[in-house]
């Protein structure tokens, strides 16, 4: 174990570390092979990572002491077993992600209320904002979007991991995924491009669990499973300054298939701008309760695996 | 020497940023818009990169630096209306 696995890091320094050859290779067994000696190779791939990471390792575990007594309504018992299982479902995400993009067929499904509210706002011609989270499988939502010709989709990305999943994408996999924005902070160009798409009647998809990747970017303390964590102000200006519809949408695994829910928080069109201070305090505790929900019910698809309170040894 | 474009941009920093003690005449065109100047931050920019979206049909490069060298002062900004606008 090298002594700089313990240095503290950013997420981004962290997070998706499996390594692109290593994902092609995983790939390549996925449709050459078939599911089961994939499974098989990916249960030595999590164990390896889960003896290699112990900063992930940490991280996990004091999520896990956070949302347990939520979720079942007592302490973890077994933890080690817990975190490993956490670990599984990550490793099992990142898979499905690949296949999502490389257009393997997926098993999607959205109860009648959330497809109704979807094709709504599809027809809307309004666009919006979609607020999304670390919790579940956003990219699957995103392959979606490739399932029907009025829905499209613009995906925020912090560019250092866009730049690996292109990387990967384009020599695994035969497709592109949805259109993606590289962003290691939002600028003005960036906000003027994504109005358009917004304009154009199309969807942008933006992760507002993360700390923001420029040390310059702004975030604010929120409630968050009993303790303030720093939450990114960006995607919360963002939703205030464009002026649209805005949703919240959550995808999980549920056993063979892939759950999907959409669900509307929001709509800043006529939002003044001396209320906006507010309104941003509001909606950023609003979207750590909706992310608390989604964590309560399924508490192990939470991928992040790296310090996320501020009481978290860095 | 002040252009009608560029008197027509004082109006859409003002309204736009709805700054209610700054008149047209309070803007410089050759002071800093952010940080020093007018003393506006970066969701400022955003906000008004939107506007110059909305009014004008201006396009950016994702460029930062491009940005900042088109944001910096009100005459660059009236450069960059001039040269691109669509509308």
């Amino acid at each position: 174990m090298s002594a700089t696995d313990e240095a503290p890091r950013h997420w981004a320094r962290i997070q998706e570390s499996g390594s692109v050859a290593g994902m092609r290779i995983m790939v390549w067994i996925r449709r050459r092979l078939g599911p089961l000696p994939f499974r098989f190779m990916l249960v030595w791939v999590i164990l390896y990572y889960y003896l290699r990471r112990p900063l992930a390792r940490r991280a996990s575990q004091r999520y896990l002491r956070r949302i347990w007594p939520l979720h079942a309504g007592h302490p973890p018992r077994g933890l080690k077993r817990l975190v490993l299982r956490h670990f599984w479902a990550f490793g099992q995400s990142l898979m499905d992600k690949v296949a999502a993009w490389s257009g393997m067929p997926l098993d999607v499904r959205l109860e009648a209320d959330h497809r109704a509210r979807l094709d709504t706002a599809i027809r809307s011609g309004r666009g919006g904002l979609m607020l999304v989270s670390h919790h579940g499988n956003l990219e699957i939502c995103s392959a979606m979007s490739e399932t029907r010709d009025d829905f499209h989709v613009t995906q925020l990305m912090h560019t250092r991991n866009a730049e690996k999943f292109n990387t990967l994408l384009d020599r695994s996999t035969q497709r592109r995924g949805p259109e993606i924005v590289e962003v290691s902070e939002i600028t003005p160009a960036t906000a003027m491009r994504l109005a358009e798409r917004i304009n154009a009647g199309g969807f942008v998809v933006i992760a507002a669990d993360r700390e923001p990747l420029a040390d310059t970017g702004r975030t604010r303390d929120i409630d968050f499973l009993g303790e303030p964590a720093p939450f990114p102000e960006g995607p919360f200006w963002l939703a205030a300054l464009l002026r649209c519809p805005i949703y919240t949408l959550g995808c999980v695994r549920e056993g063979g298939h892939h759950r999907v829910t959409f669900e509307a928080f929001d709509d800043t069109s006529t939002l003044r701008r001396r209320d906006r201070e507010h309104w941003r305090e509001t909606a950023m505790q609003r979207y750590a309760a909706w992310l608390t929900e989604q964590c309560r019910h399924y508490p192990l698809q939470w991928f992040n695996f790296f310090p996320f309170w501020h009481t978290d040894d860095r | 020497m002040t252009t009608e474009l560029e008197r027509e941009l004082k109006q859409l920093i003002i309204d736009t940023l709805e700054l209610e003690d700054v008149t047209p005449e309070d803007i410089d065109p050759d002071e800093p818009l952010f940080v020093e100047g007018l003393g506006l931050d970066s969701i400022d920019a955003l906000e008004l990169g939107l506007a110059l979206q909305k009014t004008y049909g201006i396009q950016l490069q994702a460029d930062s630096d491009d940005t900042r060298r088109h944001f910096a002062n009100l005459r660059t900004l009236a450069t960059l209306v001039e040269e691109r606008r669509v509308k």
